[in-house]
């Protein structure tokens, strides 16, 4: 006991003098950019704006600060520009929302499925041949081939999912909220069961010793404790789906970012702010919503 | 007192919060109304026209071209893809690869400098607060109204996604990388700067406290103290985003710029199905690569630390 202690007190890491581990990963970083943009062919002069692009530059961003209160463009437009403003935001939530109640209930599954303390078992406990089976064959197949699922689902990007329903089914809303519902699915499946692996096991444990099955355990003892976390990753998810839904609308999808495509396309830079900051301010809303509720699940 | 009226008490009193409450209402409701307020035509994707083209894409058009007359065989598809991958799928694979670095490390490098400056532990009249009494001391500056104004720019940062960055950048730069990078560049400053100034905001303050009470002032204690401390958090998220910026970067090459994004593109002009979806394929192995390397780099960080 006492060499121990003598030994955990003397253990000072010996540091050399010079550079650390640290900042030669830093340096390696910065020179790997800098290789980058010689592979490119990419030089800083590429980010002064040509004659062109100055004038469109110089228009766009003095435009920021006087954003739009009624269409530019006169002719032919009726209706209000602030209340388009508002049902180009409520269709990129709609969108959103729908998307995000197909990922999370999908998610969900496919994150317990795909997660080990969902099949864990104590095997010593086990008395059924049937139960063996389910242990040792059917576990480890559903789960693999769940992780399977997960990541050809998350490695292709909601606007290539959206691009081959186009292709497939002609513009349709209902592909495109399932568009971004399948990557999302798989993020949420993914984080969900590595949260719930990484759940301290002590809960489930003592219920299973008083007698709870392996789903009542999983259910009351482990699923609670990471359920906040959860919930968290979700509401994030939530708020990547508004930005992603509003990206479809570049695709022909009524969300805003068909109005910022059309409007800037028109010239219509005050128009664009407008939108632009809608979107802002939306994103502004679900940060302030979502802190609160993080306050609240850490208290 | 029996044990039934004990578990009756215990949960009556505990701990209930009305927002979480009322926001999950809120949430169950509007998702909901998503699902049915006929914003979103479901039936439409089961009429017999959407079928009929579903029918169509998947006998017709996803079928590789080149394969019509030879039949489907496993020699042919991979010969095909073969030859697409080294006409033009390998170059824009490695460009979609440098585009995500140049990015992510330009988003490391300002969000290094930028971060503390949200950090409200260091953006105090008194860092890591020796005395709370100290708090009340009138500063030159306004530290933490100065920090709420960072952090703010910094959603303002990440609020617009990165191909509308992109679409904007490249109408005012015109045809070349550098859009795709600074859209990327600009999107993943702003979370990893909230990132990093979250985790700053976090660390252990008993070191810190010691090297100010040592008399240290604010920038030795950034640069000696909080940099050396966060920084394999940091290069944990540097690696995180890295991730998503390969993702992106595939993505934004839709718009002109010459990723794999560009040849999915060019394919679904020409209706070229069967060439979109190996491209989309290409892609998704990229991204796949992205990950496990992110997933290594991760791993020997948490190791190292």
């Amino acid at each position: 006991m006492t060499s121990t202690a003598w030994k955990t007190r003397v253990a000072v890491p010996a540091r050399r003098p010079g550079p650390g581990r640290g900042a030669i990963v830093v340096g390696l970083l910065a020179a790997l950019g800098l290789v980058a943009l010689w592979a490119l062919e990419l030089s800083p002069a590429g980010l002064v704006p040509l004659a062109g692009g100055r004038a469109i530059a110089a228009d766009f961003f003095s435009a920021a600060w006087q954003p739009a209160t009624e269409y530019e463009g006169t002719a032919g437009i009726d209706g209000s520009f602030l209340l388009e403003i508002l049902s180009a935001l409520y269709r990129t939530v709609i969108f959103a929302a729908a998307a995000m109640s197909l990922a999370l209930v999908a998610g969900t599954v496919l994150g317990f499925l795909a997660s080990s303390t969902w099949w864990a078992g104590d095997p010593a406990l086990l008395g059924s041949p049937l139960r063996r089976f389910f242990q040792s064959w059917l576990g480890p197949l559903v789960q693999g081939a769940t992780r399977i699922l997960i990541v050809g689902q998350r490695s292709v990007h909601e606007l290539l999912w959206a691009l081959l329903f186009l292709a497939a089914f002609g513009l349709n809303t209902a592909s495109a909220v399932v568009a971004i519902a399948i990557p999302f699915t798989g993020m949420l499946a993914k984080v969900f069961s590595e949260l719930l692996d990484e759940t301290d096991p002590e809960s489930a444990h003592s219920l299973r010793a008083v007698g709870a099955s392996p789903i009542k355990a999983f259910l009351f003892g482990t699923l609670p404790r990471a359920l906040p976390d959860m919930s968290a990753y979700a509401f994030y998810r939530l708020e990547c789906a508004v930005r992603s839904s509003a990206i479809l609308g570049f695709f022909g999808y009524p969300t805003i970012g068909y109005s910022i495509r059309l409007s800037f396309e028109n010239l219509h830079y005050r128009e664009v702010w407008s939108y632009l900051w809608a979107l802002i301010i939306l994103v502004l809303c679900f940060e302030a919503w979502s802190a609160a509720l993080r306050r609240r699940f850490v208290a | 007192m029996n044990a039934s009226s004990t578990i009756a008490q215990l949960h009556r009193e505990r701990p209930k919060s009305q927002l979480l409450r009322g926001s999950a209402l809120v949430l169950a409701l509007f998702a909901l109304w998503a699902l049915v307020s006929g914003e979103i035509a479901w039936l439409d994707l089961f009429c017999a026209d959407r079928l009929e083209n579903l029918k169509r894409f998947i006998a017709t058009d996803a079928y590789p071209h080149a394969l019509k007359e030879d039949g489907l065989s496993l020699g042919g598809l991979l010969g095909w893809a073969g030859a697409i991958f080294e006409e033009r799928g390998a170059s824009a694979a490695l460009r979609t690869l440098w585009i995500s670095i140049a990015a992510i490390v330009i988003a490391g490098g300002v969000a290094a400098v930028l971060a503390p400056l949200g950090a409200r532990t260091i953006m105090n009249c008194d860092p890591f607060v020796i005395d709370s009494a100290t708090d009340r001391r009138r500063c030159f500056l306004p530290w933490t109204q100065l920090s709420s104004c960072v952090r703010i720019g910094f959603i303002l940062l990440r609020a617009i996604p990165e191909y509308i960055w992109a679409f904007l950048l490249l109408a005012m730069l015109g045809p070349s990388a550098w859009p795709a990078i600074l859209a990327l560049a600009i999107h993943n400053t702003g979370i990893l700067c909230r990132l990093g100034a979250d985790t700053i905001e976090n660390l252990d303050k008993r070191a810190l406290l010691a090297l100010r009470m040592l008399g240290s002032r604010r920038l030795p204690l950034l640069f000696g103290g909080v940099l050396p401390m966060v920084l394999s958090r940091f290069l944990l998220y540097f690696f995180y985003r890295w991730e998503t910026c390969v993702r992106e970067a595939t993505v934004l090459g839709m718009l002109g710029v010459v990723s794999l994004g560009y040849w999915i593109q060019d394919a679904r002009v020409r209706q070229h199905y069967d060439e979109m979806l190996l491209f989309v394929g290409m892609g998704a192995a990229l991204v796949l690569l992205g990950d496990m390397l992110s997933l290594g780099m991760r791993a020997w960080i948490r190791r190292a630390r």
